[in-house]
C-alpha cells in the first residue's frame, strides 16, 4: 500500500485533474492498488514494493537537447521527460508526428479503432498511473502503402533531477494498410538519480502492413523502467519486434501482441544481459484470436552478477484461431553461480487443430567446451566471452540493419567482457 | 622435451595413474598402448591440463618448464596439443573464428603481435591442404553436427594450424573408417618434423600401420609396465593384452 504520505500527494494531483474526469479515474484506480508487490502474481519476482514509500517529482519539466547523428534514419524523434517532445530532423511525406487530438481530427476513422480495441489484459496499476499523469499521447502516423526505405529513430530519454522523479509517455504508432517501416527506440537516461519511467505504447497495424519494433534500452543505473507495449494486428500484417534489454537498475518490459485478423504473422525477439544489481523481466502475451497466423518467439539471456531475470510468456490460442502455428522459446545462460533466473512459459489452447511448443532452459556454460578452449590456448576469459557472444548472436543476427547490430554487438560485448573480467 | 617422473592421478577417491616414468625427444613418435580402463586416456588429459584430475605425487617438465604449473591455455602456448578423443561441440562458434582467437591468443601469450586478417587466410590455405579439409567445414559452427570423420580431420586441421611441439592423438582413431583413419594419419604423417614430437594413444595397432612409432608403451593399471619398439605393437595385435596382464598380476 501507499504510504500516507505519497497517498496524500496523489489525492491532491488527483483533485486537480478532476475526479470525474479519465485522468482522475484513472489516479483514483492507482490509489486503491499501489505499486505491484510480490504478492501479485504477475510481480512475484518485480516487486515494487519499495516504491509505495517513495514521493516523486510527478511533473518534471525539462528538455535535452540529445546530439543527433544517424544518416541511417529518415526520421528522428525525440522525447523526454513527461513529454514526447518531436522534433523533426528531416521529413516525410508519408509520416505524421502529432498529438492525439489532432490526429483523431485529420484521421477520424481511428475513432472507430480505437473505440473498438481489445480490452488490455493484465491491466495493472502503473498502466493506470501512466494514463493518469501522462496528458497526452504522441501519434506517429505511417500512411498507407507508404514503403519507409530506412528507419524511423525513436529517441527516448529519461533525464534525473536531484530527487527521484517520475517519466510517464504514452505513444500510440499507426500504421496504414500496406505500409511498411521500421522504428528503432533507443531507450536512454542522463544523471544518475532514482526515476521511475513509465511508458506505453499502442501500436495498430493494418491490414497487409510491417512493421518492425527494436527497443535499444541502455539506462544508467537508478533507473526503472517499466515497459507497456500493445500491438494489435489486422489480417495479413507482420510485426517483428525486438527487445534488447542492455542496462537499468530494473526493466518490466510488458510485450501484448493482439492477433486480431488471419494470416497475421508476429515475430518476438528478446535479448537481455542484466549484470550486477540490476533486474530484467519479460513478460509477453501472444493472444491468438484469428485462424491461419503464426507467431515465434525467441528470447535469450545472460545473467551476469547478482542479476535476476525473469521470463514470463502467455500464449492464448483462442477457439476460433484454428490453423495456429505459435513458436515459444526462451534459452538462458547464468553466467555467475550468484545471478537468479525465472521462468514460466504459460500456453493456453482452445482451439483443435493448432500446433504450438514451447521450450525453456536455464544453464550454465558448458565446462567441457571450456576447457576444450583453452587447451587451444584460448584464455579461460576470453573462452567465456566468446561462448556467451556466440549464445547472443543468434537474436543480434535477426537485426536487418548492419550499422544496428553491430552497435549493439558492441555494447554487449562490453557488457559480458567486464562481468567476466570482474569474476577472474 | 617431455619428462615424466613418478605420476601419480586420481579423480575423487581413485587413483589412476600410478607412478608414469616416460621421456620423450624431439622428432620422436610415442604409442601408449593398453587395455580398456588402464590410464591412456587420463594421462592425455592430465598433460593438457584437464581440471577433474588432481596430481597427487611426481612432475612432468616440457622443454625446462614445470607443466603441472601451467593453465591448460599456458601449456598450449608453451606448444602442448591434445587432439580429443571426443571433440567437442562449440555452438555459434565457426573453426575460422576459434582458431583466429586461438592463434592470437597464443601469439599474445608469446609476446608477438597479432595476426591480420589477409595473414590468416594465406595460412589457413596453407594447412587446409595438409588435412584436405574443406572450407564450407571450417565456416559451420566447430563440430556441430559434423560426422566422426569431420570431427577428427578438423582436429588435425587445429593441429596444424597451431604447429605444436608436442602433439597428443587421444584415440584419434575411435569411430573412423579406413579411409578418414588415411586422410589423419597423412595429416599427421606431414606434420612431423625433427622438432617436434608426437604421442600417439591408441587401443588398437591400427593407427600405427599408418603412423609408425619410434617407441611403444604399454600402459596397465596406471604404469606403463613394457615399452619397446613397433614390434610390440605388432605382438599386441596378434596375442591381445592377456599376456601383458598375467606378466604384471
Amino acid at each position: 500500500m501507499l504510504s500516507a504520505e505519497l497517498s496524500t500527494t496523489l489525492q491532491d494531483i488527483a483533485q486537480t485533474l478532476g475526479l470525474e474526469s479519465d485522468q482522475g479515474k484513472a489516479l483514483s484506480q492507482f490509489l486503491a492498488k499501489g505499486f505491484p508487490t510480490s504478492k501479485w502474481e504477475e510481480w512475484k519476482y518485480t516487486s515494487l514494493k519499495d516504491f509505495n514509500g517513495i514521493d516523486r517529482n510527478w511533473f518534471p519539466k525539462g528538455n535535452s537537447n540529445l546530439p543527433v547523428s544517424a544518416d541511417w534514419a529518415e526520421l528522428i524523434i525525440r522525447s523526454s521527460d513527461a513529454y514526447l517532445s518531436i522534433d523533426k530532423a528531416s521529413s516525410n511525406d508519408g509520416i505524421e508526428v502529432l498529438s492525439f487530438d489532432e490526429f483523431v481530427q485529420k484521421c477520424p476513422e481511428f475513432q472507430m479503432i480505437w473505440a473498438n480495441k481489445n480490452p488490455i489484459l493484465d491491466q495493472n496499476s502503473l498502466y493506470d498511473l501512466n494514463v493518469a499523469l501522462c496528458p497526452q499521447h504522441t501519434v506517429i502516423w505511417i500512411k498507407k502503402d507508404v514503403e519507409i526505405a530506412q528507419a524511423i529513430l525513436h529517441q527516448y530519454q529519461v533525464n534525473s533531477t536531484e530527487k527521484a522523479s517520475s517519466v510517464q509517455s504514452r505513444l500510440l504508432i499507426y500504421v496504414e494498410e500496406g505500409a511498411k517501416a521500421s522504428l528503432i527506440e533507443q531507450q536512454t537516461s542522463t544523471g544518475s538519480a532514482d526515476i521511475l519511467s513509465n511508458f506505453v505504447q499502442e501500436i495498430f497495424v493494418s491490414k497487409g502492413a510491417q512493421f518492425t519494433y527494436l527497443k535499444d534500452q541502455d539506462f544508467q543505473q537508478g533507473v526503472s523502467h517499466i515497459d507497456h507495449t500493445f500491438i494489435y494486428q489486422a489480417e495479413g500484417s507482420q510485426v517483428d519486434t525486438f527487445t534488447f534489454s542492455l542496462n537499468a537498475s530494473l526493466i518490466r518490459n510488458n510485450l501484448h501482441f493482439y492477433i486480431d485478423g488471419p494470416q497475421v504473422v508476429s515475430n518476438l525477439n528478446g535479448l537481455y544481459v542484466p549484470g550486477e544489481n540490476q533486474l530484467m523481466d519479460s513478460h509477453t502475451v501472444v493472444d491468438h484470436r484469428m485462424p491461419h497466423a503464426e507467431s515465434n518467439e525467441l528470447y535469450k539471456g545472460v545473467l551476469m552478477g547478482n542479476a535476476t531475470g525473469v521470463f514470463n510468456g502467455k500464449i492464448f490460442v483462442r477457439q476460433d484461431a484454428q490453423k495456429t502455428n505459435a513458436f515459444q522459446s526462451c534459452r538462458n545462460v547464468l553466467a555467475s553461480t550468484r545471478a537468479t533466473m525465472n521462468t514460466k512459459p504459460q500456453l493456453e489452447i482452445w482451439a483443435d487443430d493448432v500446433k504450438c511448443s514451447h521450450g525453456t532452459t536455464t544453464g550454465q556454460l558448458n565446462e567441457e567446451a571450456l576447457f576444450y578452449m583453452r587447451s587451444r590456448g584460448i584464455s579461460l576469459a576470453a573462452a567465456r566471452t566468446l561462448l556467451l557472444l556466440a549464445f547472443v548472436q543468434e537474436v543480434i543476427n535477426k537485426v536487418e540493419h548492419p550499422v544496428l547490430r553491430e552497435s549493439l554487438t558492441e555494447k554487449i560485448i562490453a557488457k559480458i567482457q567486464q562481468s567476466v573480467d570482474l569474476s577472474n | 622435451m617431455l619428462s615424466i617422473k613418478n605420476l601419480h592421478a586420481s579423480i575423487g577417491e581413485k587413483e589412476i595413474l600410478r607412478g608414469i616414468d616416460l621421456e620423450v625427444k624431439a622428432g620422436e613418435v610415442h604409442a601408449i598402448m593398453g587395455p580398456n580402463g588402464s590410464g591412456k586416456s587420463t594421462l592425455a588429459s592430465v598433460l593438457a591440463g584437464r581440471e577433474d584430475y588432481e596430481v597427487t605425487e611426481g612432475t612432468v617438465q616440457f622443454l625446462g618448464k614445470d607443466l603441472l604449473d601451467l593453465a591448460p591455455e599456458a601449456r598450449a602456448a608453451e606448444g602442448i596439443f591434445l587432439a580429443f578423443q571426443y571433440p567437442v561441440e562449440i555452438p555459434g562458434v565457426s573453426t575460422t573464428n576459434f582458431l583466429k582467437s586461438a592463434v592470437n591468443e597464443i601469439r599474445k601469450y608469446r609476446g608477438e603481435d597479432p595476426m591480420d586478417a589477409v595473414q590468416f587466410l594465406k595460412m589457413f590455405k596453407e594447412k587446409m591442404a595438409y588435412v584436405n579439409i574443406d572450407q564450407s567445414l571450417l565456416s559451420r559452427a566447430l563440430n556441430e553436427g559434423f560426422s566422426g570423420g569431420e570431427k577428427k580431420r578438423n582436429e588435425i586441421f587445429q593441429m596444424a594450424v597451431l604447429d605444436p611441439k608436442l602433439a597428443i592423438l587421444d584415440e584419434t582413431d575411435s569411430g573412423l573408417d579406413i579411409d578418414a583413419l588415411r586422410i589423419v594419419a597423412e595429416g599427421v604423417n606431414k606434420l612431423k618434423s625433427p622438432n617436434n614430437a608426437t604421442i600417439v594413444v591408441t587401443h588398437y595397432q591400427r593407427l600405427l600401420d599408418y603412423i609408425v612409432p619410434d617407441y611403444v608403451h604399454v600402459l596397465y593399471k596406471g604404469r606403463i609396465v613394457k615399452s619397446g619398439t613397433k614390434e610390440l605393437a605388432l605382438e599386441l595385435e596378434e596375442r591381445g593384452y592377456d599376456w601383458i596382464k598375467s606378466e604384471v598380476d
